[in-house]
């Protein structure tokens, strides 16, 4: 290889790599695509085989879904849950992963892998014993239920992932800030917690993915005033093959306020992904 | 500015203690520095006295007040980390003066103060940058200013100059001397570097192993060392050691691979007995009179010339300010000036009064 072919190579090796990024994300966003299209088709035309590349699309279902199916009050039931989940996963997450990266290795171990078992645990295993324990206090179909037991759930992630971003933040800060004048508590919120923010940003927007999509918890703990879209959503469906257009309506519909906080974060999210991957 | 003092101080980790019954006075406006190799307990010590680490037993009084089970944040300390833990999210001023925000001291007053701090250290222009805009030199001076601003009764220094470049270091250093004529403040600084110990210390805290080896000023330490690990680890290049023992009339110290080197007067130490003699490199003179040796190695420095003299197996080092002309397997003559031998005892290391 010579010097002179070396930019034309790499110009041909970019162009490649943006191909072949391009036939993945296209894959990718194959259902995604699918589902837009059968939203605004006639459920007639959306199971044509070959499926039609030419119809006459409409926002029929779009309306069906946001008037005439309670999709507010759904997402208004989802947000408040989601919001529970996230306002109390992140700042107990939080703390416990603070106390956890400040105590010796040898004590904090333990703790991490049995949470990291939890992780493991098959949800459905759980949901059962959560429905148990709600019945029994008399918690069922309440959001308090829904977001305690997504709480738990969601709990080891969010540690582990906040243990790692406190690690992270020397140790020599805690003990200079004792030294200013902090107690253990101050140092914490006024020194630690704001070096955490982009760990704290992705532990939230976790949180919030978790807790607005999740389907089993919602089924099984929710009832008829606390339902959350997914499980609202899917009820759509069933074998009624009409409802198809319907139910890609609504998943269009569960996705819109997720991409629209994704866009608003994304600059945070994307530096709380990369943070601590060098040295800052 | 105040007296601190250090009563039979252990601490354990676990149970494998560190500090081994640690006793210090320091008096109002001393500089002491603590030294020893890696591992001897001295920044145990220092966090000790900060309140980092919960003292086992023992007792630490500041300004005469007992603060060992104190919070850091009561005892009225400032430290300087060797990280200089400087909080990334704030900016110089706000580094500075957190302490003072974090005592309640009032905006104006606070920002006099930084201004101040700010003035001594040369730190002015810098105080709305943030850490990571700063060099090394830089944030030193930065982690300095935020323990000055708030005048303390006691000022510790954790091995503050270890991350800089050489020449910063003894320009670091004089200032630490410079600053410490102005403020008069109480500092105790841990370094394992003994040329920092002599040059800044009124006095110097010795430690190995978790006991205090000797305490004394710099020149004490020195002229003086109590046993052989204080006569090796103090002055540079290290005292040679030389095992033997005392010969016939005193006339002469026999090393155990036969040399016999002849003193000039005879020490106040029993013939026969077995002894390590410790010299300084600067000690040895050529003199024609003397004993027999062969240079081995010649490693001029600009300023001095160190020698490695091989004396029938045992290697002594040399320094010598003259330019001798010496060259490598040359047969030189040296000699030993009695007043400046150092006799240790070969089991305990203590040094025996000659």
């Amino acid at each position: 290889m010579t010097v002179a072919d070396s930019p034309k190579r790499r110009q041909r090796e970019t162009y490649l790599i943006f191909i072949a990024l391009c036939i993945f994300t296209f894959i990718n966003l194959m259902p995604l695509i699918w589902a837009v299209l059968t939203s605004l088709k006639d459920p007639r035309d959306a199971f044509t085989i070959p499926p039609t590349i030419i119809f006459e699309p409409t926002l029929e279902y779009h309306r069906q879904v946001w008037f005439e199916n309670d999709f507010f009050r759904y997402l208004k039931n989802s947000l408040i849950v989601s919001a529970g989940t996230v306002f109390i996963s992140v700042p107990f997450g939080c703390l416990a992963a603070y106390a956890l990266s400040r105590i010796p290795r040898r004590s904090a171990g333990p703790i991490l892998s049995a949470l990291f078992t939890i992780r493991m645990f098959p949800h459905m295993l759980l949901a059962i014993p959560f429905f148990v324990m709600g019945t029994f206090l008399n918690l069922i179909d309440s959001y308090v239920l829904l977001i305690l037991a997504l709480v738990a759930i969601n709990q080891p992630f969010t540690i582990w992932l906040m243990h790692g971003f406190f690690l992270e933040i020397p140790r020599d800060l805690d003990e200079a800030a004792a030294i200013d004048g902090c107690t253990s508590w101050q140092a914490f919120r006024i020194v630690i917690l704001p070096l955490a923010r982009p760990g704290m940003t992705v532990a939230a927007l976790f949180s919030l993915l978790l807790s607005y999509n999740e389907f089993l918890f919602a089924l099984v703990l929710t009832g008829t005033d606390t339902k959350t879209l997914p499980v609202a959503i899917a009820s759509f469906g069933g074998e009624d093959i009409s409802a198809w257009s319907l139910s890609a309506a609504g998943a269009i519909g569960i996705m819109l306020p997720i991409v629209i906080v994704m866009l608003v974060l994304q600059r945070h999210l994307v530096r709380g992904l990369t943070a601590g991957a060098v040295k800052g | 500015m105040a007296p601190l003092a250090i009563r039979r101080a252990t601490k354990s980790f676990g149970g494998f203690e560190v500090l081994h019954g640690i006793d210090i006075d320091i008096e109002d406006g001393e500089f002491v520095v603590l030294v020893g190799p890696s591992g001897c307990g001295k920044s145990t010590l220092l966090r000790l006295i900060a309140g980092l680490e919960d003292i086992t037993t023992g007792e630490i009084l500041i300004d005469d007040k007992e603060v060992s089970r104190l919070h850091p944040k009561d005892r009225d300390i400032a430290m300087v980390f060797q990280s200089y833990a400087l909080y990334p999210h704030m900016s110089v001023a706000e580094n500075m003066g957190f302490s003072l925000r974090m005592r309640d001291v009032k905006p104006p007053e606070r920002d006099r103060k930084v201004q101040a701090a700010a003035e001594i250290l040369g730190l002015t222009p810098l105080l709305d940058r943030y850490p990571r805009q700063l060099s090394g030199g830089q944030r030193q001076r930065v982690a300095m200013g935020r323990a000055i601003v708030r005048d303390p009764k006691v000022f510790l220094f954790d091995e503050p100059l270890s991350n800089l470049d050489a020449k910063l270091r003894v320009q670091m250093r004089a200032e630490i001397r410079v600053l410490h004529k102005k403020l008069k403040t109480t500092i105790v600084y841990v370094t394992h570097d003994q040329i920092e110990a002599m040059t800044m210390a009124d006095k110097i805290v010795v430690l190995r192993d978790g006991h205090v080896e000797q305490i004394g000023s710099p020149l004490e330490l020195y002229d003086t060392p109590a046993n052989a690990f204080v006569g090796g680890f103090i002055g540079s290049p290290a005292m040679n050691m030389l095992n033997g023992r005392i010969g016939e009339g005193g006339r002469s110290f026999v090393t155990d691979n036969g040399a016999e080197l002849p003193l000039a007067a005879p020490p106040r130490i029993e013939p026969g007995r077995a002894t390590i003699m410790g010299l300084r490199p600067e000690d040895i003179e050529i003199d024609e009179a003397g004993f027999p040796a062969q240079v081995q190695l010649i490693e001029p420095t600009g300023a001095d010339i160190h020698v490695n003299l091989e004396v029938s197996g045992d290697v002594l080092t040399a320094v010598f300010h003259e330019r001798l002309g010496l060259s490598e397997g040359q047969s030189v003559r040296l000699s030993i000036p009695v007043d400046k031998v150092h006799f240790f005892d070969p089991d305990s290391g203590d040094r025996i009064v000659g």
